[in-house]
């Protein structure tokens, strides 16, 4: 459904990515590890274009587009069809939380009002936030913020949603129920690709497991041969250190 | 001469140092309506680094902002007759420069003083504004506009407000210096009265009030605009 063909990307003379290929099927729950800077991140912003790609190629749905020099109608069409979670949420702070939700829905895909609301009413049912509909950002916690950020790209019903780090900005006590919720979306057959360092995520939900440093994929496969039989010696290395000691224990 | 002040011309004059204020709201309301779009859009320009606009709207604000109003007064008063004129004759238009009601130039000075300050009051609101905020915008299907529209503008105009305000009640005092170009308002006309008879001191007071009745009222009005923007901002859990 998505494909990314050889991304590269530099900041000045930081080369970030250096070629990353990427293929998500429908259905597919997709984490990317990685240490900081390995350009997890990058990658993700440079297919919602959030970010512009040096060179490469997206092909998304039958449309396939060049990352550096799409149209603005391409991009257009690429963002109806993605939906993005950001690291510090980014809730529109001048909105309340159901209109967060509605606006992509009323504005940017023309739908009716009501219709809209409805659709609004039910992500927000859906990440446990039935009593927070007219609640400003400003009155809610990080990880309610970060909830309605998830029923706001929820609501727009798109091919795959976007997740950069969506519990990195949290109290280690909220993170729980944010985690929660993208694992009941993700069992709902959403497609999400999802970069974080919740390692108990990418075990229990993720089906591939893609492992990036240094701007390149290391390693790819099912979580399985990532965590019990890493091939590459930096995915060991990298493992080695995020994971407790006896982790293997628990799988 | 020790009389004390002469309390009929006090009130006589209040009065008619009032009717100078529809015309200090005129040259006022119209200076803003030029200058808000314009100063939000070279603030734009500076934010996002236009190439030569940038450059032009720096060059802009540090002139203005280096040069006294009543110095651009006498500058656009002097020279924008003879400008014209040489236009006029060139192209045999009759009309008399020196006929043209001196509220024309108030309008281009005064614009063009408050588009400076706007463009560095809206640049630093922008600026205050999370790069976030746009980029989720974006992410959920909203065009620039549509974004800066609906989500950028409104937050940054809470924080613009207070120095709209104060570049506002700065814009209506500075409306006194009209009377350097014998505009019609509020000092110019208090002033004339007062050459009569000397009584300047009453003619001040007046003006004074005047100014002081004025400026509070829309600092008031200012005050309620930005309590209603800003209602998402400090709403108890």
């Amino acid at each position: 459904m998505l494909k990314i063909n050889d991304i590269h990307k530099s900041f000045g003379k930081n080369e970030i990515l250096r070629g990353v290929d990427l293929s998500i099927d429908k259905g597919d729950v997709v984490v990317i590890l990685g240490p900081s800077g390995s350009g997890k991140t990058t990658l993700l912003r440079c297919i919602n274009f959030l970010e512009k790609a040096d060179s490469g190629q997206a092909v998304f749905g039958g449309l396939q587009v060049n990352l550096n020099d799409a149209s603005k109608k391409d991009i257009h069409t690429i963002r109806q069809k993605t939906a993005f979670v950001f690291q510090n949420y980014n809730l529109f702070n001048n909105k309340t939380a159901l209109e967060n939700v509605t606006e992509g829905l009323i504005i940017g895909r023309k739908i009716p009002k009501a219709e809209a609301i409805d659709i609004g009413k039910k992500a927000l049912d859906k990440v446990g936030l039935s009593d927070k509909y007219n609640s400003y950002p400003s009155q809610l916690s990080g990880g309610q913020q970060q909830r309605v950020g998830i029923a706001r790209a929820v609501a727009l019903n798109p091919d795959i949603i976007l997740f950069d780090e969506p519990t990195s900005a949290l109290d280690p006590e909220l993170v729980g129920e944010v985690l929660t919720v993208m694992k009941n979306i993700a069992k709902e057959g959403t497609t999400m690709l999802v970069v974080t360092h919740e390692m108990s995520f990418a075990k229990d939900v993720a089906n591939r497991v893609i492992f990036m440093d240094g701007g390149v994929v290391v390693e790819e496969g099912t979580p399985h041969d990532i965590f019990v039989s890493p091939k590459e010696e930096r995915t060991k290395k990298f493992l080695k250190r995020v994971l407790p000691e006896d982790y293997t224990f628990y799988i | 001469m020790s009389e004390g002040l002469n309390y009929t011309f006090l009130i006589d004059t209040f009065f008619i140092a009032l009717s100078g204020v529809p015309i200090t709201l005129l040259v006022t309301i119209v200076a803003l309506l030029i200058a808000l779009p314009l100063g939000f859009l070279l603030a734009l320009t500076r934010i996002n680094q236009v190439p030569v606009l940038n450059w032009f709207s720096r060059i802009y604000v540090s002139f203005v902002r280096g040069t006294p109003i009543i110095i651009q007064i006498f500058i656009v008063y002097a020279s924008v007759p003879l400008i014209l004129s040489l236009f006029f004759e060139k192209y045999n238009i009759n009309i008399n420069v020196y006929n043209i009601n001196p509220i024309w130039y108030a309008f281009i000075v005064f614009s063009f003083s408050t588009t400076a300050i706007l463009i560095e009051v809206f640049r630093s609101a922008l600026s205050t504004v999370n790069k976030g905020q746009l980029e989720a915008a974006q992410s959920v299907g909203l065009s620039n506009f549509q974004a800066y529209r609906r989500i950028v503008i409104p937050q940054a105009l809470v924080v613009a407000l207070p120095n709209i305000c104060t570049a506002t009640v700065n814009l209506i005092k500075a409306t006194s210096l009209g009377y350097a170009m014998s505009l019609q308002e509020i000092t110019l006309k208090a002033k004339v009265a007062a050459n009569v008879g000397y009584n300047y001191v009453e003619a001040y007071i007046d003006i004074f009030l005047v100014y002081i009745i004025l400026c509070s009222l829309v600092e008031y009005g200012f005050k309620l605009y930005e309590k209603r923007l800003r209602r998402y901002k400090y709403v108890s859990a």
